[in-house]
């Protein structure tokens, strides 16, 4: 910006820098596999998990202390949670740590705030429905249908997600109009 | 500090520049102030707009960031179309990489691809702000806004404004100094015009007016002050001026008059000489002859005594020597004195005086040279066979003596002016009567010594006139008698006593042996003819040296010498036969034509026993010698 602005003597000086970023950055890319590509879908998804939960707000029954932690359980994608256990290390959502859970199938889901379920567990949500504090969220084709509040779609090879705020409302949560704005669709609920 | 030349002439203009130059460094400080202030304010209001344009948009495009949602973004940052002053903004990943972007006019390429170093920089018109999106300590993002600065046109029209401003402030300042210093320039304009005209007509009674209390005021009064004065002494020294132009008039007038008075007795004595001369002369010629001569010398010699007067008064030397006088007595010797006049004109002549042992405090002489004066003037100015009335009476401690005559009269403009030095009523050549005009004034002046008046009062030409002296007969304080008063009397000075025995042993009739000491040779053969008449043993020398040789073998009892001779002037002679032991004893007589009062003291100093003024007659020989017998 400042170099194609500026007099010519400074954009001459930045000539190098920007070269050997560029050399950098092609580098990475050749030698980054498929294992790779598929490992940063995982960490989209995870990262997506997270954000959640800055557009979301619980009723305060289910919150506990100040510092009481929010909770997220993760059903059956493994990936998926380890790179969300990555990322809430260390971070905090709406001033409280965040906790990562990994459930299994039948688990009774108490004191958790939010469930993932991965593409093989979707049809587990439907048992937590109605939960009062509980965000669902899907990773299937159908995972509204299914009972998620929110469900994660892949759309032009980007991953974007689907609200459906009625069955949040009925659960005592608040999903935020600014999410709600991003979402690629926004259905009145499934039940 | 120099002013420019249309500036230096006037007070006005100088006051309106002052005015206007103070107004506008006024103006300017202000303009300044203002200026700085503005653009200080106008940085920091638009920084902190940029910052909360850019937390606002960071704000609304969070979640956009978040979800990777590039389309969303760009429509958060299209939403900058309604703030005209940004033209370009960008939103850049947490991880530094282009995310959206949106341009006012379309060119999105200049935006670089990886985010810049967060910060502000203003670079002439231009503003960039790199804005970092930070919450809950997590980095969400970078905004980016390429702004119009726009300070340029905000101090355009600042400028503008301030420049309307000036000009009115100016115009205004212009308009009140030029009402104002009329209180300051219209009473300078005053005394000024009034110097100018002063310089420029010479007329010293124009005057500034005053018209103010304050220092301008002052000024216009030290002014009129100085142009009072400098008129009133131009005055003065005009009318001094005509005075002296007069009195030199007169001066040249009388000395015309005085070489013709002078002049007119040596005709007959010229005449006597030759008929004395003349083959055939017989001793009854001769002594008429002899009679001509003396009365003519005699007259001549008055005329040099009237001069001598006029010299006392001049210089202020006149004293009156005062003493107790019968009136009666004083008036009789001058009718004494005129009567021969009288006669030989044939005038009826009437006399009124008090009886004897009427006193008044005078001095006798010169009271008696007034009335004989006034007497004599009535009997010349009256044609022949005319009434002339001398009284005077002493009543209410006062003396009034009058003399009234038929005679010519005086023009009653003449009245005042024939009282003044060397004025005479008749300037004509033709005039039958003649004088120095002198002796009016001097008997004015010696009344006027003694306290009186002299008044002078005629009914016009050819109907006589009368003259009236007043003097006071009140006792007067004691009498002041000085060297002069004495010799107002005696015509001689005696500076000191001799020892009587030296004096006693050559007696009047006792034979002297004398000095006479004198470079003309005809003074001193005549004075020696006079001396050996009387009976001395004369000796005569005609310079200094030879009668200092001769005071040594001749050994005179008395020495008459001159003063101005060559060799050896008469002072010095004296000095030396004083300070020789055989010569010491001399009678030393000075015999000089000078007969001022400085000339006597300095004859006194020389050692001179006494000081006379020539010619000396044979007569006041016989008494100067008898005196110091």
């Amino acid at each position: 910006m400042r170099a194609a602005a500026g007099p010519a003597r400074p954009r001459r000086r930045r000539v190098e820098p920007v070269l050997l970023r560029l050399l950098a950055a092609g580098g990475l890319a050749l030698l980054v596999p498929q294992v790779a590509q598929a490992q940063l879908a995982h960490e989209v998804k995870g990262a997506y998990l997270f954000k959640f939960l800055s557009y979301v707000e619980w009723p305060d029954d289910v919150l506990g202390g100040p510092h009481a932690p929010l909770v997220i359980g993760v059903l059956g994608d493994e990936e998926v949670r380890g790179a969300l256990q990555e990322i809430v290390q260390g971070r905090q959502a709406q001033g409280r740590p965040v906790e990562v859970r990994r459930l299994k199938s039948g688990d009774a889901g108490d004191g958790l705030h939010m469930i993932f379920a991965g593409r093989d567990s979707v049809q587990e949500l439907g048992r937590y429905a109605g939960r009062r504090g509980l965000l669902l969220v899907g990773d299937s084709d159908d995972g509204l249908a299914r009972g998620a509040m929110i469900n994660l779609v892949l759309a032009e090879n980007r991953v974007r997600f689907e609200v459906a705020p009625e069955p949040a409302e009925r659960a005592g949560l608040h999903i935020s109009s600014r999410m709600l704005a991003l979402a690629q669709v926004v259905r009145p609920g499934a039940s | 500090m120099r002013l420019p030349a249309f500036l230096r002439r006037s007070v006005s203009r100088k006051v309106t520049a002052l005015v206007l130059t103070t107004t506008l460094a006024a103006l300017f400080v202000t303009a300044f102030a203002l200026v700085t202030y503005t653009v200080r304010d106008y940085r920091r209001t638009k920084v902190t707009d940029m910052r909360t344009q850019a937390e606002i948009l960071g704000r609304a495009s969070a979640p956009a960031l978040a979800f990777d949602d590039r389309k969303e973004a760009a429509r958060d940052l299209a939403m900058l179309e309604a703030r005209p002053d940004i033209g370009r903004a960008a939103l850049y990943a947490p991880d530094g990489a282009l995310f959206a972007v949106w341009a006012r006019d379309t060119d999105t390429a200049s935006m670089p691809s990886r985010v810049p170093e967060p910060g502000l920089r203003i670079d002439g018109d231009r503003l960039d702000l790199v804005y970092p999106l930070v919450d809950d300590g997590q980095r969400l993002g970078t905004v980016v806004l390429q702004a119009r600065y726009g300070l340029r046109d905000r101090l355009l029209a600042y400028v503008v404004i301030l420049a309307a401003v000036m000009a009115m402030a100016l115009l205004a300042a212009l308009l009140l100094s030029a009402w104002l210093q009329r209180a300051v320039t219209t009473p300078i304009q005053g005394v000024a015009d009034a110097a100018r005209s002063v310089v420029a007509r010479r007329d010293f009674s124009v005057r500034a007016g005053r018209t103010t209390e304050d220092e301008i005021g002052m000024l216009a009064d030290a002014m009129n002050h100085m142009l009072a004065d400098l008129e009133r002494e131009i005055r003065e020294r005009r009318d001094a001026e005509e005075a002296l132009r007069i009195v030199d008039r007169r001066k040249d007038e009388f000395l015309a008059t005085l070489a013709h008075e002078l002049r007119n007795p040596l005709a007959p004595i010229r005449n006597a000489l030759y008929l004395m001369q003349a083959p055939g002369s017989d001793a009854r010629i001769a002594a008429e002859a002899r009679a001509i001569i003396d009365r003519q010398v005699r007259q001549m010699v008055r005329l040099v005594d009237d001069l001598l007067e006029v010299s006392r008064i001049t210089t202020g030397n006149l004293a009156l020597r005062r003493e107790r006088v019968d009136v009666r007595a004083v008036a009789s010797a001058a009718i004494e004195a005129v009567e021969p006049l009288l006669r030989d004109r044939g005038h009826r002549f009437t006399v009124d005086l008090p009886p004897a042992g009427r006193t008044i405090d005078a001095d006798p002489t010169r009271l008696a040279q007034v009335f004989l004066n006034l007497l004599n003037n009535a009997a010349k100015f009256t044609p022949s066979g005319g009434r002339i009335d001398f009284s005077v009476e002493v009543k209410d401690g006062e003396m009034i003596g009058r003399v009234r005559d038929d005679g010519i009269g005086i023009a009653a403009d003449m009245l005042d002016p024939i009282f003044e030095m060397f004025t005479q009523a008749d300037r004509t050549l033709e005039r039958t009567t003649s004088g120095l005009g002198v002796g009016l004034s001097l008997s004015r002046r010696l009344i006027e010594l003694h306290g009186g008046r002299l008044e002078a009062h005629s009914d016009g030409p050819g109907k006589g006139s009368e003259f009236i002296v007043r003097i006071p007969a009140m006792p007067f304080p004691a009498p002041r008698t000085s060297a002069w008063a004495q010799e107002a009397l005696g015509r001689s000075t005696t500076f000191r006593e001799r020892d009587p025995a030296h004096f006693h042993a050559s007696g009047p009739e006792a034979k002297s042996r004398v000095l006479v000491v004198d470079d003309n040779r005809d003074f001193a053969d005549t004075l020696a003819r006079m001396l050996r008449s009387l009976g001395h043993e004369v000796r005569v020398e005609y310079d200094g040296l030879a009668g200092l040789a001769a005071s040594r073998t001749f050994r005179p009892d008395i020495a008459f010498l001159d003063i101005g001779m060559p060799g050896l002037n008469g002072y010095d002679l004296a000095r030396r036969l004083r300070a020789f032991p055989s010569t010491s004893g001399i009678v030393l007589i000075a015999v000089t034509g000078w007969g001022k009062s400085d000339d006597r003291e300095r004859s006194r100093q020389a050692g001179f026993d006494e000081h006379v003024v020539k010619p000396l007659e044979i007569e006041r020989l016989q008494s100067i010698l008898g005196r110091i017998g």
